[in-house]
This record gives structure tokens, C-alpha cells and sequence, in this order.
């Protein structure tokens, strides 16, 4: 029983990355129909904007709440010019042309950003500074160490912070509206272009944010982390129904969760093939993943 | 015009240079093509370039072969697949195991890599087509790292190890041609050559085939595909079965040249980058294949060899001039157009007489009260709305007939529950004299739309669907496809009785397109028709599957007082071959004028049935078109419509 809390917890911390991640495929999935290949790259980015920052400009001696706002925060303006720049650059002139030229930008644009990491930081794993050290909360032989609860807080919040964006916002309900029907939201006098880049802007913001706490957490990074980390967010994405915004929470804490048990009770070897085991008989099931609704076509 | 056309753009330079290629015969093209993969070993056996460069050729070789496996998937089906790295692995463990655990030679490995790597192929399709196409990526995704993953744990094979010391395909290796000693890299460079030509022509007579028109037709509308005739997810599965086979040749291929393989060689990145060759290349091409493929191993070879000291760079750039390639140039660099100049020419004129004496029962002697399609007691809810409620009605033997009925009646849902589209939830069709539902124990399942056009039922759309980016006679060759008896693999080697079933399904796609007046028209595009035309296109498209019974959504919707004469006499004429048609209409001066009998549905309800004079005075049918006497706005508002009906 112990062992399943434990796994529990460990889950629940990498199932918050993954929904942060999912979260940012799923917004533009909702708005542009386009699965972002370069967004798992992003989180990448985020992980070695805050590395560069902590390490390289050794802001880790400042007193460690303020180190870690810093770089995140430096690592949200990094991820966020880059992805409205990747939008504006590969993607905004292929809107209504193609939207297989636009998978194939991104996936473009997600080598690009593995191989300039690649010749930036080299090919060998970089260590995260030990800012926090492994203290927590014991129950007897269970223990959440308080990293994991700090962080799967400051997940939590995040998530609960966007879904009341694209609830009590303007720009959030314009969002919304943008993703049921573009041609009937800009005859509403929505900026399409703007809501567009804002759906990128909060996706880099949240892809920032887990890049930094899965380096500080993980204790290392490297060039291909985003791919690993994004597969498994757009895989928690389909899970949830993707477009759909707590349908992306809920699937990214259910990887995590799956991971993590089947890490423990059966074998690390098998995980990736028990994760994607459950996603495609979930889908056999409900083909529009857990939470999607189905698409009506008019005949 | 003409001073744009005498400085003409690189673009536009390049895209009629290859447009003047891809109108060279097919095997011009053939010829072309081993002219110019032959230079490579030449210019290694005269010493202006190495081995290394050869080795390059061979790597681009096998990226063709798996793109034209892709293309078949992704081009031709419309089915994105980002794991199709699973099948290169199986083919190549394939060939692995046979050869170094089992002792055959590699040609004998061959027919099996193939066939287990299609087999995978319907083993992933068969849960899988149902899926919409963004779920379809991460299902093939998770597909192609579950393979990865397993081959990594499977003991037999070494794990991460993997497979050693696979031999050559020949022994002695490297052999020798009429004496003259070839390199290690050229005599795989030549099998090669040989096995993309073997790839090449398959894939080129698949999608001349039935086959490639229903997998186009259903990449291009699949509802509207499974309408007329196709059978959507069987035509999927193949689709995912011939791309499986084409990786499993690769994969064979693979193995041997490599000599030793392991899991790491079948990531992801390798899916993603066969992906990008073909739509760099310009998706459906098979032309476009072999430049993706040799731009996709060549550019990063070539920064290699540029900027030695910058092994790092490769990929790089590699990403920026595919970023490129695509932000100028989204169709890819030989796109594939569908139109043809002259689609008939070469059909043999003896045909063409039987064709003339071609016997139609001419008005025939129906017995008046004849029922050929019997609906009762259909009913049908979206949610909380009851589109068709209790609605019961008889179309007799070579009758049109007519339904009418304000918007939001629920004409379409009948007519849509009749042929299938949408699963019947209450009532009865008999259609012929049979039932459209399968029995079993106590269960009723509806027959899919293209059992009921097997049937003898076939129809047209409200708004028109055609197959776009198909050519007009395609278009109706996929109507007249449900007779068509060759298989698929007769399709792949193009035998003599697919090609007697092809110029038959060529002639009746002709005789239609003559009956609707659209014979000159019939090699261009379909979208690049007058509107009336396309509507004229899909009655031919129906007509092509030999109906007994035509189904017509507002045929007239549209059209101009010309146009619908036209039609009205088409309808006329299609009845005196022998068709019963059933018509939605909004037109009342159609209706009324060719209408056998008509039934006016509102709200779900049939409201009268009767004979043209006598709905245009029945009080109830003007009580739903104009409102009660009581409500005098609705009379003053339109008073034209009374005198219409």
C-alpha cells in the first residue's frame, strides 16, 4: 500500500508537466487545427533558458524562491518570442493553404530547435543546479518531498489560472469562439490574428514554466528532453480529447499516473508501450478521447 | 499576359518543366529515371566520384522505396501515418531473422518481409481506420514505438544489439558483370535500382487502378465515397497494407545492405523524415518521391562534405531548407495533377459499337402499384428534435416521385436513413423486395451505404461532394466501380482481365458523361466545372453504378431556368431507361411538371401523398408552406407561392 501512495505522488508530479505541455498543444490544436510538433521543443527551450540562467549568470546563489521566479519568468518572455516568432514565420503564411505543410514546418521547426540546443549547449546531458534538496513530508515509508508538492501546486495553479483565462476573459471567450468557428468569430470583430498569437503566447508561457521545473526536478536536461516530454503531452492530449482544455489536464495526471505505476509493478522497459497501449484502446473505445466531443458534419 | 510570359519566373519555369515531364508515357519516364540513377555508379567505375557517394545513392534508393510506400498511405488514402518506421523494422527483422537465425538467403527473405510487414499493416489499420485523422497521427505514432520498443526487448533478436553479420544478397559479394569487377556499394546501388523499379511500377498501377480511385475518392470525401459504392474502411485497411508491404521491401532491402541492424535504426525521426520527403516532393507524386528522397539524404550528406568541421550543422540546415521548400513552394516541388488532356482516346471503337447497341428496357411495363421501395414507420431524433416522425410511404417500379416539404421537414434524414448514412433507429426499408436490415437473433443492423448501392439504390448530394482534385470521368469511374471485379493484386501487376475491367469501367464513365452532356469537359478537374455542371457530374456519378432506384437531393437547387429544363429532361430520359427516381425538391415548377406523385413532409410528418393536382389543393400542404388564413403576415409576405403550388 505504501508503495502505490508512493507511486502515486511521483505520478501526480510528472502527470502536472505533462498537462502543462498538453495544455499548449491542445489550445492551438483547438484554434488552428494544427498538432505543434515544435511545442514539446519549447519546453525544451524553457528547461535551458532557466539552466542559463541559473548556472551561466549564477543567479543560484540569490535565495532560492527568487532564483527560480527569475528564471522562470526570463524563460516564459524566451519561449514566448520564439513560439510567436515560429507562428509568424512557418506557420501564419501556410494558414489556409495546407495543412500537411504546416505538420511538416513544425516538424521542421522541431528539429530546428533540437539541433540549434544541439550546437548551443552540445550533446552531452547538462546538470540542473540541486537548488532544493530532497526534504519532505515522511509517512511512514511514503514521502512527498516538498519539490513535489511545491510544484504540483504551482502546476495546479497554472491550470486553474488559463482555464478561468479562456473562461472570464474577453480574449479567452474569443478564444472559445475562435475554436468552434473562425469565419463566424471574425464577422463578431474578433482579431483572429491577435487571439492566434495569444493562444501561442500562453502555450510557450506554460511550456516555459515546466521546462524549468522538470530541469529543477529531474536534476538534468538535455537537447532531446522536449521530444520525450512532448510526446507524452500529446499523448495525454489525445487522451483527454484534444482541443478539449481540462480534458488535457486530466490526461496528462492519467500518463503520469500510468507511468508511474507501470514503472513500478511491472517494468520502466515496458512503459512506453503500456502507455500508448491504454491510449489506443481508449480511443477504440470513444474515438474522440475521454473528455471530446464528437464533431457533428452536416451531410 | 504576354510580356508575363516571356519573362517567366524561375517558379513557374520549373513547374512546366516538370509538367512537360510527367506528360512523357510512363515508361519514357522509367527510362529517364535509370538513365539517371546509372550515372552513379558510372562516375564511380570512371573515378570522378567515390564510394561514399555511391553509398549516399544507395540510402536515397531505400528512402524512395518507403516513400512510395508512404505515399500510398498519405498521398493516395489520405491517412496521416507517423510510425510507419514500424513496418521498415519489421521487414528488416524480417529478412534478419530468416537470414542469420534460419539460414535462407536474403531473396527468399524477401516475400515474407513483405508479407509479415503488411500483415502488421491490417493488424494496426483494423482498430484504427474508424479514427478521425489527428487522432490517427498518435495512434501510428504510439504504433511505430511500440514495435521500437518490443524489437529493444525482445531476447531472440539481441535486444538493443540487435541482429549481426546479415549477409549480402549474392554470394560471392561483391560480384562481377560480364567480367568487369563491381564495387561493395554499386552492386547494392544496382539491386536497389532494381527493387525502386519494382516499387515504382506497383505504386504507379495501384493508383491507376480502382483501388487508387477509391482511395483518392476517399481521401477526398469519404462520406460522399462510401455513398457511392466504396467500401470506405476496407479500402483504408488495404491502403495501410500496401504501405506495410512497400516498408517490408525497404526493410529487407535495409537489412542486407546494412548487414547489421538494431532498434535505434527505427525512431521516430526516420517516420518523420519519410513523412517530409514525400510532401517536400509533393504529395502523391511518385516523380516527387524520388527528388524528396534524394533531396532528404542529400542536403545533409552534402552540408557534411561542405562543412566537415561542422558535423553538428547537418540537421540544421536540413530544417531551414525544409522550413523553406514548404513556406514557398506547400504543394512540394513536383506536385501531382490528376487532370488528363484526353481521357478516351484509344478506347477501341469496337467496344464503342457495342456500346450503341447497348439495350435498355425502354419504358418499361411496370404494374402500377409495383412497390419498389417500401418505407415504414421511419422515424428519426437528432437529440431532442424528432426529424422524421412515423413516416411511412411506397415508391412504385419506374414512377418519379417527389418529397416536398418546407426547410427543416426532414427530407434529407429520409432520405439519408433510407440509403444508410444514417443508422435507422426506428422503422422498416424494403427496397426490391428485400429488407435494407441484416437480421441477427434479435438484433437489426442497417446495411452500409455501399451494400445499398451494391443494391441497385444510388443518390446525389444536397450540397454537391464531389472527389475534387479528381478528374471528371475518375469521378464517375469511382461511381461505376461497384461492378468491377479485379482484385488488388491484379491491380499491382496491372494482368490483362484488370485491364479488360478498367477500359469497361473507362467506357461506362464515357456513356454517362455523353448522357449528362460533359463528354468534352471529362479530363478536367471536377472544381474547375460550372456549378450546374457539377451537379450534372454527380447524377452521372450515381448513374455509373447501374441504379435501379436514383435517389436525387435538390438537383435543381441553383440552377437557372435553362439548366433546370435540362435537367427536367434528363430526369425524364433517366426514367425511360428504366431508373425509378425519387426527388427532394424545392422547385415547384419542377416538381409539379414531372412528378409521377408527390408526398410533402413538415416537421418530420408526411403530411399528403398524392398525385401533382392534387397536394397543389390540398389545404393541409398550404396550411404548412403559407400558415393558417388567421395569419395574414405570412399570406401578405410571400404572395407569389400560392400561385406556384
Amino acid at each position: 500500500m505504501s508503495y502505490f501512495i508512493q507511486y502515486t505522488i511521483n505520478g501526480l508530479t510528472a502527470g502536472a508537466f505533462y498537462a502543462l505541455v498538453a495544455l499548449g498543444y491542445t489550445i492551438v490544436y483547438g484554434i488552428v487545427r494544427l498538432i505543434n510538433f515544435a511545442h514539446g521543443d519549447l519546453t525544451m527551450v524553457g528547461a535551458f533558458a532557466g539552466w542559463t540562467i541559473l548556472v551561466t549568470f549564477g543567479l543560484g546563489r540569490l535565495p532560492v524562491a527568487l532564483a527560480i521566479a527569475i528564471a522562470v519568468a526570463i524563460a516564459m518572455v524566451v519561449t514566448s518570442v520564439i513560439n510567436v516568432g515560429i507562428l509568424n514565420f512557418a506557420y501564419r503564411p501556410l494558414f489556409n493553404k495546407s495543412l500537411l505543410a504546416i505538420l511538416i514546418t513544425a516538424l521542421g521547426m522541431s528539429v530546428l530547435l533540437q539541433n540549434a540546443a544541439l550546437n548551443i549547449f552540445g550533446a552531452t546531458i547538462q546538470p540542473y543546479p540541486h537548488l532544493l534538496g530532497s526534504a519532505g513530508v515522511d509517512f511512514g515509508n511514503v514521502r512527498a518531498s516538498y519539490t513535489q508538492i511545491v510544484f504540483f501546486s504551482i502546476s495546479c495553479a497554472l491550470m486553474v489560472a488559463l482555464y478561468s483565462f479562456t473562461q472570464f476573459t474577453t480574449i479567452g471567450v474569443a478564444m472559445r469562439a475562435l475554436a468552434m468557428d473562425h469565419d463566424a468569430a471574425r464577422l463578431m470583430g474578433i482579431n483572429v490574428d491577435r487571439v492566434i498569437a495569444v493562444a501561442f503566447v500562453l502555450g510557450a508561457i506554460l511550456a516555459a514554466a515546466a521546462g524549468v521545473m522538470i530541469g529543477l526536478y529531474y536534476t538534468q536536461i538535455d537537447f532531446f528532453l522536449g521530444f520525450l516530454v512532448g510526446l507524452r503531452a500529446f499523448t495525454s492530449a489525445v487522451l483527454g480529447g484534444i482541443g478539449n482544455i481540462p480534458g488535457a489536464m486530466a490526461g496528462g495526471l492519467l500518463i503520469g499516473l500510468l507511468e508511474s505505476y507501470c514503472a513500478g509493478y511491472l517494468s520502466g522497459r515496458w512503459q512506453d508501450v503500456f502507455v500508448f497501449g491504454v491510449l489506443i484502446t481508449v480511443l477504440i473505445v470513444k474515438p474522440t478521447g475521454l473528455f471530446g466531443e464528437r464533431v457533428a458534419e452536416r451531410m | 499576359m504576354v510580356e508575363l510570359a516571356s519573362f517567366p519566373t524561375l517558379r513557374s519555369r520549373m513547374s512546366a518543366g516538370w509538367r512537360r515531364l510527367s506528360k512523357l508515357p510512363f515508361w519514357a519516364q522509367i527510362l529517364i529515371f535509370v538513365a539517371i540513377a546509372s550515372l552513379v555508379p558510372i562516375s564511380q567505375a570512371i573515378g570522378v566520384s567515390t564510394e561514399y557517394w555511391t553509398s549516399i545513392g544507395v540510402s536515397v534508393l531505400t528512402f524512395a522505396m518507403l516513400g512510395m510506400g508512404l505515399n500510398i498511405v498519405v498521398g493516395y488514402a489520405g491517412l496521416l501515418d507517423l510510425g510507419y518506421a514500424a513496418f521498415f523494422a519489421i521487414g528488416a527483422y524480417t529478412t534478419a531473422v530468416m537470414t542469420v537465425k534460419l539460414g535462407y538467403n536474403f531473396w527468399l527473405s524477401i516475400i515474407p518481409a513483405i508479407a509479415i510487414a503488411g500483415t502488421a499493416g491490417a493488424i494496426l489499420g483494423y482498430p484504427t481506420l474508424r479514427l478521425r485523422s489527428d487522432y490517427l497521427a498518435i495512434v501510428t505514432l504510439g504504433f511505430g514505438e511500440i514495435v521500437r520498443i518490443m524489437f529493444t526487448n525482445w531476447d531472440y533478436t539481441d535486444g538493443p544489439n540487435g541482429v549481426w553479420n546479415i549477409p549480402a544478397p549474392l554470394d560471392p559479394w561483391p560480384p562481377s558483370i560480364a567480367g568487369i569487377d563491381l564495387s561493395n556499394q554499386s552492386a547494392f546501388y544496382i539491386i536497389g535500382v532494381g527493387l525502386v523499379l519494382v516499387a515504382i511500377v506497383g505504386a504507379h498501377n495501384l493508383s491507376l487502378s480502382r483501388l487508387g480511385r477509391r482511395w483518392l475518392a476517399v481521401r477526398e470525401d469519404e462520406f460522399a465515397a462510401e455513398a457511392v459504392g466504396v467500401p470506405v474502411i476496407r479500402t483504408k485497411l488495404l491502403a495501410y497494407v500496401m504501405g506495410g508491404m512497400w516498408a517490408g521491401l525497404a526493410g529487407a532491402f535495409f537489412a542486407s545492405r546494412v548487414s547489421a541492424i538494431n532498434p535505434s535504426s527505427f525512431t521516430f525521426q526516420l517516420s518523420a523524415q519519410v513523412l517530409v520527403l514525400i510532401i517536400i516532393g509533393g504529395l502523391g507524386s511518385l516523380g516527387g518521391v524520388l527528388v524528396g528522397a534524394t533531396l532528404v539524404v542529400g542536403v545533409p550528406e552534402l552540408v557534411r562534405s561542405a562543412l566537415p568541421n561542422v558535423q553538428q550543422m547537418r540537421f540544421l540546415v536540413f530544417a531551414v531548407v525544409l522550413i523553406l521548400v514548404m513556406l514557398f513552394r506547400p504543394q512540394g516541388i513536383w506536385p501531382h495533377v490528376r487532370g488528363r488532356d484526353a481521357p478516351f482516346v484509344g478506347l477501341e471503337e469496337e467496344l464503342e459499337k457495342k456500346e450503341a447497341k447497348r439495350e435498355f428496357k425502354v419504358e418499361p411495363a411496370f404494374a402500377p402499384g409495383e412497390p419498389i421501395l417500401k418505407v415504414s414507420n421511419l422515424s428519426h431524433r437528432f437529440g431532442g428534435v424528432l426529424a422524421v416522425d412515423d413516416v411511412s410511404f411506397e415508391v412504385y417500379r419506374g414512377e418519379i416521385f417527389s418529397i416536398i416539404g418546407p426547410n427543416g421537414a426532414g427530407k434529407t434524414t429520409v432520405f439519408n436513413c433510407v440509403t444508410g448514412v444514417q443508422r435507422r433507429q426506428r422503422g422498416e426499408v424494403e427496397f426490391n423486395g428485400q429488407s435494407l436490415d441484416r437480421k441477427w437473433l434479435r438484433f437489426r443492423f442497417p446495411l452500409r451505404p455501399h451494400e445499398v448501392v451494391k443494391r441497385g439504390m444510388a443518390r446525389t448530394f444536397q450540397g454537391i461532394r464531389l472527389f475534387k482534385q479528381m478528374a471528371v470521368f475518375e469521378n464517375v469511374m469511382v461511381g461505376a466501380s461497384v461492378r468491377e471485379r479485379s482484385w488488388p493484386w491484379q491491380a499491382l501487376l496491372h494482368s490483362p482481365s484488370e485491364r479488360r475491367d478498367q477500359r469497361r469501367a473507362l467506357h461506362e464513365a464515357r456513356y454517362w458523361l455523353r448522357f449528362v452532356g460533359l463528354e468534352g469537359v471529362a479530363g478536367r478537374l471536377a472544381t474547375q466545372l460550372p456549378y450546374a455542371d457539377q451537379r450534372r457530374i454527380e447524377v452521372a456519378r450515381a448513374l455509373a453504378s447501374e441504379p435501379i432506384l436514383l435517389l436525387l437531393d435538390e438537383p435543381a437547387a441553383g440552377m437557372n431556368p435553362t439548366e433546370k429544363l435540362d435537367l427536367m429532361n434528363m430526369v425524364k430520359e433517366v426514367r425511360k431507361r428504366g431508373v425509378t427516381v425519387v426527388l427532394i425538391e424545392h422547385d415547384m415548377s419542377v416538381v409539379m411538371s414531372i412528378s409521377d406523385r408527390v408526398a410533402v413532409l413538415d416537421q418530420g410528418r408526411l403530411i399528403a401523398e398524392g398525385a401533382p393536382a392534387q397536394i397543389q389543393t390540398n389545404s393541409r400542404v398550404i396550411e404548412a408552406y403559407l400558415g393558417r388564413d388567421e395569419d395574414e403576415e405570412a399570406e401578405t409576405a410571400e404572395p407569389g407561392l400560392g400561385a406556384r403550388i
